[in-house]
C-alpha cells in the first residue's frame, strides 16, 4: 500500500458491455428536424468503483452499408466518473470548500487520429469549460478540506470532417472545431449525471445545450439544435450553455463563430446571440428530460441493490 | 483551472461593502467611473525594430504586456490545395472554418488556421501553466474566428506567411491579463507590415520581396490607404472583460471589483465586415465563460455564516439570461462601448 499517492481502486472492474447500435438506411446530412436532437443514452452508476458514474451515448444517426471508413457517421460516447468527495492530502493548505478537480481526455482510439495520454491543449481547455459549467452548482461549503475530480474519458468523439481532415491533414486541432462543442455539450450533461449519483449536493442538476446556426449550399441560414458537424456544409456559428432549468441559469456559455452578422436572406429577420442562445437552452431542457429518467433509474437500482443484499455484508465492506 | 486564483486582500466585510455598493441603482465603483468606462491607458506601437509589428500597453494598475508579430515565408504544405488568389479575402463575406477549403470560386478564402501561432509568456509561469495555455488558447480562437485572417496570409498558391505572435506580459498578473493581453495583440497587428512582394504572385513562381520597409504594406490596412481600392474596413478583434453584479454591468473591471463579480464573461468583438448589416453593430466572434475568481478564493466567511446582512458570500448558481444578454447587447450595439474601444485604438495606430 502506496501511502503517498492517491491510490486506485482496490478491485478490478468489469467493462460493461453494450449491445450494438441498430441498422439503419444510409441517409447523406441531417436526418432530423431543425429543432431536434440525437436520442441520448444515459445510465448512471456504471462503474463500481467510482463514488458516482455515468454514461452518455448520443444515436448514430446513420450507419452506411459502404465500407469505406470515411463515410462512417461518427457517434458520440462519454463516460464520466466522479472520486471523492475524498480529503486532501495532507501537504495541501487549508481549503474551506469542496475543491473541484476536472479532467477530460480523449482516449486514444477516440477519433480516427489517435491521441497521446498526455492532456493536449483542446483537452485541457475542454476540461476548463466543464469546471465552468460545474463549479457554481456545487454547495462546496458543506465538505471543507476536500476535493472532487470530476474525470471525462470520451471514448468516441466526433471529427470535424473526416473527408477534409484527411485530405489536408489539418485537424484545427487548437480551436478545437466544432466537435468540441458538441462533446462539451455532452460532458456537462454526463458529469452532472455522475456528480448526483455520488450523491453531491448540487443547487441544480445542470444539462448541456448546443444550437448551431448553419448552411448549406444555395440555401439560407438555418438554426438547428444539437448539431452534428459532418452533417452540415458549413457551421457560421455555435453555441454551447450549461443551463439550470428550475433557476432558469446559465453556468457556462460558449459561442464561436460570426454570430451577429447574418440576416435569413430576407434581410428581415436576424439570427443573433439572443436567438441563439434560446434554442441551445431548449436543447439543454431536452437533454434534462433524459437525465432526470435516468437519475431516477440509477436511484430505483440502488434501492434495490441495497434491499437485494444482507446488511451484514454491506457493512463489511 | 483557467482564472488566477486571485490572492484577496480584502477582507468579507470589505467585499460586502464592495458588492452592495457595486449592486446599488446607479452603481458605485470605488473609483468612480461609470459602469462602462475603462481606465485610462498608455501605448505606443511600433517600438521593436526587429519586428514586423509590435505595440505595448500600460494600464492604470501598472499592468503592462508587450507583443512583438513576426512573419516568415513558409511553403504551402500540401501540393494540389488550391486557394483562391483573385482576392486575398479580404471583402469577402462571412466564412467560418470548419474545415479547409479546397475549390476554387466558391466564394471561399484559402489558408490554415495553424499559419498563426500565438505564445503567451507570464513571468513566473511555466510555459505549460494551464493559465497560460489558456490565455493564448483564447486570443488565438478570437483572431482566426472570423475565418478571414488566414486568407490575408496568402502570397501565392505555393507560399505563405506564417505569422507569430508573441505576447510577453511583463508586470505580475493583477487582474485577470486577458483583455490587456488582448487589445496589445490587436494594436500590434494593426502595426504589422508585411514586405511588399515584386514578383513571383504567378502560380508555380517563388515569390520575390522588395526590401525597401517603406513600401511594405500593412496586414490590415487601415481605412484610408489608396494601395486597395475598396478599402475595407476589417480590423483585428479585441476581447472585453465584462462583470455582472447583481443587475449592473461592468466594463474594465479592477482587481478589487472582480473578486465581487456574480458572473464573469470573455467578449470577443470585430468591427462587422459583412455587406448585409449596415446598421453599424460590431460581429460578435466568441463568448465565453470564466469562473468568477470569488468561488476560488479561500474566504472563511463561507463556513457557517448566512444571511443578507452578513458577511458577503459568493453567489451559487450561474447568471440569468437576460443579464447574459444585456452585457452581449452593450459590448456590440451601435455606439456601444465595443465601437468605443475600437475607436480609441485607432488612435494609437
Amino acid at each position: 500500500m502506496d501511502r503517498r499517492r492517491v491510490n486506485g481502486p482496490p478491485g478490478g472492474t468489469a467493462p460493461p458491455v453494450y449491445l450494438p447500435p441498430g441498422r439503419t438506411a444510409a441517409a447523406p446530412g441531417r436526418t432530423r428536424g431543425p429543432n431536434e436532437i440525437r436520442k441520448i443514452f444515459l445510465k448512471t452508476g456504471l462503474t463500481p468503483s467510482a463514488a458516482g458514474s455515468a454514461y452518455l451515448e448520443l444515436e448514430t444517426p446513420s450507419i452506411n452499408h459502404s465500407n469505406s471508413l470515411l463515410d462512417r457517421t461518427p457517434a458520440l460516447k462519454l463516460t464520466c466518473t466522479v472520486h471523492g468527495p475524498r480529503p486532501l492530502p495532507r501537504s495541501s493548505p487549508f481549503s474551506p470548500r469542496l475543491l473541484l478537480s476536472t479532467r477530460v481526455k480523449f482516449a486514444p482510439f477516440a477519433a480516427r487520429q489517435r491521441r497521446g495520454y498526455i492532456p493536449d491543449s483542446g483537452e485541457r481547455d475542454l476540461a476548463a469549460h466543464l469546471e465552468t459549467a460545474l463549479r457554481g452548482i456545487l454547495i462546496g461549503g458543506r465538505w471543507p478540506k476536500s476535493g472532487v475530480d470530476v474525470i471525462v474519458t470520451v471514448l468516441e468523439g466526433e471529427e470535424d470532417c473526416p473527408r477534409d481532415a484527411l485530405a489536408t491533414g489539418n485537424q484545427n486541432g487548437r480551436t478545437g472545431g466544432w466537435g468540441m462543442m458538441s462533446i462539451l455539450s455532452g460532458c456537462i450533461t454526463v458529469a452532472s449525471a455522475a456528480l448526483t449519483d455520488a450523491g453531491i449536493d448540487c443547487v441544480d442538476i445542470v444539462t448541456g445545450g448546443i444550437a448551431a446556426i448553419v448552411r448549406q449550399p444555395a440555401a439560407p441560414a438555418q438554426l438547428v439544435l444539437d448539431p452534428c458537424p459532418p452533417d452540415h456544409e458549413e457551421i457560421i456559428a455555435a453555441c454551447v450553455i450549461g443551463y439550470l432549468q428550475s433557476r432558469d441559469e446559465v453556468t457556462e456559455t460558449w459561442a464561436k463563430g460570426n454570430i451577429t452578422a447574418l440576416s435569413d436572406g430576407k434581410g428581415t429577420t436576424k439570427m443573433g446571440f439572443d436567438t441563439l442562445i434560446d434554442h441551445a437552452v431548449e436543447a439543454a431542457m431536452a437533454a434534462r428530460r433524459v437525465l432526470v429518467e435516468a437519475l431516477k433509474e440509477g436511484t430505483e437500482a440502488k434501492i434495490q441493490n441495497s434491499q437485494a443484499k444482507p446488511p451484514g455484508r454491506a457493512m463489511g465492506t | 483551472m483557467p482564472p488566477t486564483p486571485l490572492p484577496t486582500l480584502l477582507s468579507s466585510s470589505e467585499l460586502s461593502y464592495l458588492h452592495t455598493s457595486l449592486s446599488l441603482s446607479p452603481p458605485i465603483r470605488p473609483d468612480a467611473r461609470s459602469p462602462t468606462s475603462f481606465r485610462p491607458l498608455v501605448a505606443e506601437t511600433d517600438l521593436l525594430p526587429t519586428a514586423n509589428g509590435s505595440a505595448r500597453l500600460c494600464f492604470a494598475d501598472g499592468t503592462e504586456a508587450i507583443v512583438g508579430v513576426k512573419a516568415e515565408v513558409e511553403r504551402t504544405g500540401v501540393v494540389g490545395k488550391k486557394v483562391d488568389l483573385r482576392d486575398s479575402g479580404v471583402e469577402e463575406d462571412i466564412e467560418m472554418g470548419d474545415g479547409d477549403d479546397k475549390t476554387v470560386g466558391s466564394g471561399k478564402v484559402g489558408g490554415e488556421d495553424r499559419w498563426l501561432e500565438v505564445t503567451v509568456d507570464i513571468p513566473g509561469q511555466r510555459d505549460d501553466d494551464a493559465m497560460v495555455v489558456f490565455l493564448g488558447q483564447m486570443i488565438f480562437e478570437g483572431l482566426v474566428a472570423d475565418g478571414e485572417f488566414r486568407g490575408r496570409l496568402v502570397v501565392n498558391e505555393r507560399w505563405h506567411w506564417r505569422v507569430f505572435v508573441d505576447i510577453l506580459l511583463l508586470s505580475a498578473p493583477l487582474t485577470y491579463p486577458l483583455p490587456l493581453l488582448s487589445l496589445t495583440t490587436h494594436l500590434a497587428l494593426l502595426s504589422t507590415h508585411l514586405p511588399a512582394p515584386v514578383a513571383g504572385l504567378g502560380k508555380d513562381d517563388d515569390p520575390l520581396f522588395n526590401d525597401d520597409w517603406d513600401a511594405a504594406f500593412p496586414l490590415y490596412p487601415s481605412a484610408y490607404s489608396k494601395s486597395r481600392a475598396k478599402a475595407s474596413i476589417a480590423r483585428p478583434p479585441i476581447t472585453l472583460l465584462v462583470i455582472s453584479v447583481g443587475d449592473n454591468i461592468f466594463f474594465d473591471p479592477s482587481h478589487a471589483e472582480l473578486a465581487v463579480a456574480d458572473a464573469v464573461i470573455a467578449v470577443t468583438i470585430a468591427s462587422s465586415t459583412s455587406e448585409n448589416r449596415n446598421d453599424g453593430e460590431l460581429s460578435l466572434l466568441a463568448i465565453r465563460t470564466i469562473d468568477p475568481p470569488s468561488r476560488l478564493s479561500s474566504l472563511a466567511a463561507e463556513v457557517g455564516q448566512a444571511g443578507e446582512d452578513g458577511a458577503w458570500k459568493p453567489k451559487k448558481g450561474g447568471m440569468s439570461r437576460s443579464v447574459l444578454r444585456k452585457m452581449v447587447g452593450m459590448c456590440v450595439e451601435k455606439g456601444g462601448v465595443g465601437q468605443e474601444v475600437l475607436g480609441g485604438l485607432e488612435g494609437f495606430t
